[in-house]
């Protein structure tokens, strides 16, 4: 439990990181660092898929606040996705929903990422 | 010790090491400063302090000493050690008199040093004494050179025991005389001149002392003589036992302050063996620190116990209390036959069989018993001895009389006393849990008082068929939804009626006396006879009848007795229930049949009726985690399955979940918890779950009622900072306390029944 590696996988050009059970300082740092490695290597379209994670915390969301704001600074997007009820919940009163996209499923944030990449190729 | 009003003066331990004696300590306190008024009418104006040895009589009064002194207020406090050397009546009368000097001057110039001059010339203490008071004391100073001089010890002893009414009566203040050792008075002329002192009229004129008097308590009320007007001016504080939490709570400080590491096992397993007695503990605690060992372990304990009982500081102790007693080596050998004796038979033996024993070492045989008996070394009653309470003596007796009588040396008789205390200390530990479900049925037998209480928590069958697999706040409502009742009897008297065991199993039988109906008739009355038995096992058949063969005797013993029989009830009460055959066999003897945790079920169902629905919780947990990566993420889990056991949606639970994270994450931020812990007990009510997590620490996260920025569509880029307004957000009420050592935030969240809002 104490481990703070992020698993990450890339689909085509578009990144999901799946932030695990508990999104804490720890492993908001981790997702930190992960968003960054992509971003460097021009991967511009991230997804975070919720669907294994019981509870966040405060810090943890501080955390993705800071990687949202990096993402679009880099003229990229962030959309989050497979949030429980409580976790949405977290999110809406924290104010995250006017800065990202929260999603069903990690393929509508895939698909949802596709069309915005498309929109913005023509 | 810099600060004045918690200067140690004359007491050894410090506030905090001197535990659950403020009663005793209060009872002191009130007599120093009862008033003129009060003394003049003569009401109660004398203590006497009453304990068993090692009870901590002399501290209370040393302590009581440093709290009247560091006061400095009208009470004129003067603590007083009689010493065997000191009994006949010039040497007396001049300790007493130069100690009092001492101390008063002492504590008119607010300097406890100067209590230490009670060994100069009484000149040096006259030199020192305040200016205002100087004339007095040289007024009495030589008051009592002339008495001396005169050779008249009449006048010396009166001069020597007035002086504390007579520095009082000059500084306008009222003296508190506190004796220790008073026992030691007994058959010598002080005895007479203390008595005539106790019963002396107060007069503004002449403000005698209000007295406490302590020592060997059998000695000290064998001397008060049978007078009404005396027993009208004296009160009895008895200082009792402390509890065994109070001892852990000491054991575990003094522990930690010696660096010894312990665990709660063998702290639980020291007070036991240790009877609660903190002397005993604190030899232990000191010899493991100065051999540099641990207790973490039942046998680390038991092998520095055996040295210690054998050679070690308890060791000398007793054996300094067996010369007391007996004074020269053939009568120590008497003293170590009757210890044995007594402790070997393990029941009470007639004087008659003791004396003889001892009298082969000792002509004095009755004369050396009783002084046995005043030091609580034995017991005698109506012409039967019987063995000490104290397990550590009766260690000290057997290990003692194997080397110094059996012939054996001195390792086999440690390897001996090792062996037994070890095959010993399991025992010793259920025995701990065991008085405490007897004195839980005890408390709650006499809380019966014409009750109805659900029946099936009578027939553990019913309940089994009716609350299988239901969580305990369910099965909580559930009672109250139950049709058929238990009228329960009012209880007037419950009697231990003795106990039994075998291996795997033990039993405690209790008989229970009381009324049925309102009116207290021959018609009314009833008796239950509660067998409470703690087995491994669900309860067979075979020892279910050997349980009854001494249940039936204590029915027929009871019916001689009182010529008739009142209508008998049977309840067995087994912690893991009973075997089918045994649960059939109950029921057709028309018995109830209960376990453990219908006790607990029942005990919270009569409180609930008593407080009218406002009760304690169903259930209550505790988790204490350490701050460290991830902890809180094991008390949210903690959370959610006590939370789905009290019927909370999977919403609820999560909304729970993350409060509690945010609580634990605000305790471990803003505490400077020195025990890095934090602290936090889950209380299930009808439909509520309340949560408490405390820290040792300044802060809490934010002071209550403290504004805190509403939550909104701006998002803050620092979301730390907003772990309370989330908690707010969550949980239904949220509430911060301090406390003396932290803070504690107490979260509650509502059960939503279905149709509710």
């Amino acid at each position: 439990m104490s481990t703070a590696e992020i698993r990450a996988r890339l689909i085509e050009d578009a990144a999901v990181i799946y932030p695990g059970l508990y999104l804490n300082q720890l492993r908001g740092e981790s997702i930190e660092r992960q968003c960054r490695a992509f971003l460097a290597a021009g991967v511009r379209r991230i997804v975070i898929n919720f669907e294994e994670t019981e509870v966040i915390n405060s810090i943890g969301i501080s955390i993705l606040l800071g990687v949202i704001e990096s993402v679009n600074g880099a003229q990229g997007t962030v959309v989050l996705s497979n949030l429980n009820a409580s976790n949405r919940e977290l999110f809406e009163m924290l104010g995250l929903m006017s800065h990202v996209a929260m999603v069903d499923t990690e393929e509508i944030a895939l698909l949802k990422l596709g069309g915005e990449a498309l929109q913005a190729a023509t | 010790m810099t600060d004045s009003n918690s200067r140690q003066i004359l007491s050894h331990l410090s506030d905090e090491d001197f535990a659950d004696r403020e009663v005793e300590l209060a009872g002191v306190w009130a007599l120093a400063r009862s008033g003129p008024e009060k003394r003049a009418h003569g009401s109660v104006s004398n203590v006497l302090l009453l304990g068993a040895p090692r009870a901590g009589k002399t501290e209370i009064l040393r302590k009581s000493f440093d709290r009247i002194f560091n006061e400095g207020g009208e009470a004129l406090p003067f603590y007083y050690a009689l010493r065997s050397s000191c009994l006949d009546p010039e040497a007396f009368a001049h300790d007493y008199f130069s100690h009092f000097l001492a101390q008063f001057v002492a504590f008119r110039r607010n300097d406890p040093t100067l209590i230490s001059a009670a060994d100069e010339p009484l000149v040096v203490l006259n030199r020192a004494a305040p200016a205002e008071d100087y004339v007095c004391v040289r007024s009495m100073v030589d008051s009592f050179a002339r008495a001396l001089q005169s050779g008249n010890t009449d006048s010396l002893l009166r001069v020597a025991l007035s002086a504390p009414s007579t520095a009082a009566t000059h500084a306008g203040l009222n003296p508190l005389v506190m004796i220790d050792n008073w026992h030691l008075t007994a058959r010598t002329e002080l005895h007479t001149r203390f008595i005539r002192s106790l019963s002396a009229g107060w007069t503004w004129e002449k403000r005698v002392p209000a007295y406490v008097l302590t020592g060997l308590r059998l000695l000290v009320t064998e001397l008060i003589p049978p007078d009404q007007a005396m027993f009208d001016r004296i009160e009895v504080i008895r200082v009792e036992r402390m509890s065994d939490e109070t001892v852990e709570k000491l054991t575990r400080r003094q522990a930690d302050l010696l660096g010894i590491e312990t665990t709660d096992s063998t702290i639980e397993l020291m007070t036991q063996q240790l009877n609660c007695d903190f002397f005993y503990t604190r030899a232990i605690l000191n010899a493991a620190a100065s051999r540099g060992l641990s207790l973490k372990t039942f046998i680390e304990f038991e092998r520095l116990y055996t040295i210690e009982v054998l050679s070690g500081r308890i060791g000398h102790y007793l054996d300094a209390l067996i010369r007391d007693a007996a004074q020269d080596s053939r009568a120590g050998r008497a003293v170590l036959e009757a210890l044995a004796l007594v402790g070997e038979a393990g029941r009470p033996v007639p004087i008659e069989a003791v004396t003889e024993l001892m009298g082969e070492h000792t002509s004095d045989n009755h004369a050396l018993l009783r002084r046995m008996d005043a030091r609580e070394m034995l017991d005698i009653s109506y012409g039967f001895v019987t063995a000490s309470a104290d397990p550590v003596l009766a260690d000290y007796a057997r290990a003692k009389y194997r080397s110094e009588i059996g012939g054996a040396v001195r390792p086999v008789a440690g390897e001996e006393l090792l062996s037994e205390k070890l095959k010993h200390s399991y025992r010793l530990m259920m025995s701990r849990y065991n008085r405490e479900i007897e004195s839980q049925l005890v408390e709650l037998l006499s809380g019966f008082d014409f009750q109805g209480v659900p029946a099936s928590l009578f027939d553990h069958v019913a309940y089994d068929d009716r609350y299988r697999g239901m969580s305990r706040v369910q099965v909580r409502r559930a009672l109250d939804d139950e049709e058929e009742r238990v009228r329960l009897p009012q209880i007037v008297l419950v009697h231990d009626v003795g106990s039994g065991e075998e291996p795997g199993v033990n039993w405690r039988l209790f008989t229970a006396s009381g009324f049925e109906g309102g009116i207290y008739t021959e018609a009314n009355e009833v008796l239950w006879v509660i067998a409470l038995i703690n087995s491994k096992e669900p309860l067979d058949v075979e020892t279910l009848g050997r349980i009854d063969q001494q249940v039936d005797p204590g029915l027929r013993g009871q019916r001689a007795k009182s010529g008739t029989m009142p209508r008998a009830v049977r309840w067995y009460i087994s912690k893991e229930g009973f075997s089918a055959v045994a649960s059939e066999r109950l029921s057709n003897l028309h018995a109830y049949r209960s376990t453990y945790s219908h006790l607990d079920l029942i005990q919270d169902y009569l409180t609930r009726l008593e407080l009218g629905g406002e009760a304690r919780p169903a259930s209550e947990f505790e988790l204490v985690i350490p701050i460290e990566d991830d902890a809180e993420l094991i008390a949210a889990r903690t959370a959610e399955q006590i939370a789905r056991a009290a019927d909370f949606d999977q919403e609820a639970i999560n909304q729970i979940k993350t409060a509690l994270i945010e609580a634990c994450l605000n305790a471990a931020e803003h505490g400077d918890s020195p025990d890095r812990k934090i602290h936090q007990r889950f209380a299930i009510d009808e439909d509520k779950l309340i949560i408490t997590v405390s820290n040792k620490g300044k802060t809490f996260g934010r002071a209550n009622g403290q504004a805190t920025p509403a939550l909104g569509a701006q998002p803050v880029k620092g979301a730390r900072g907003r772990g309370l307004q989330i908690i707010r957000a969550l949980m239904d009420e949220v509430e911060f306390e301090r406390t003396d050592d932290g803070a504690r935030l107490v979260m509650t969240k509502y059960l939503k029944r279905p149709g509710s809002q």
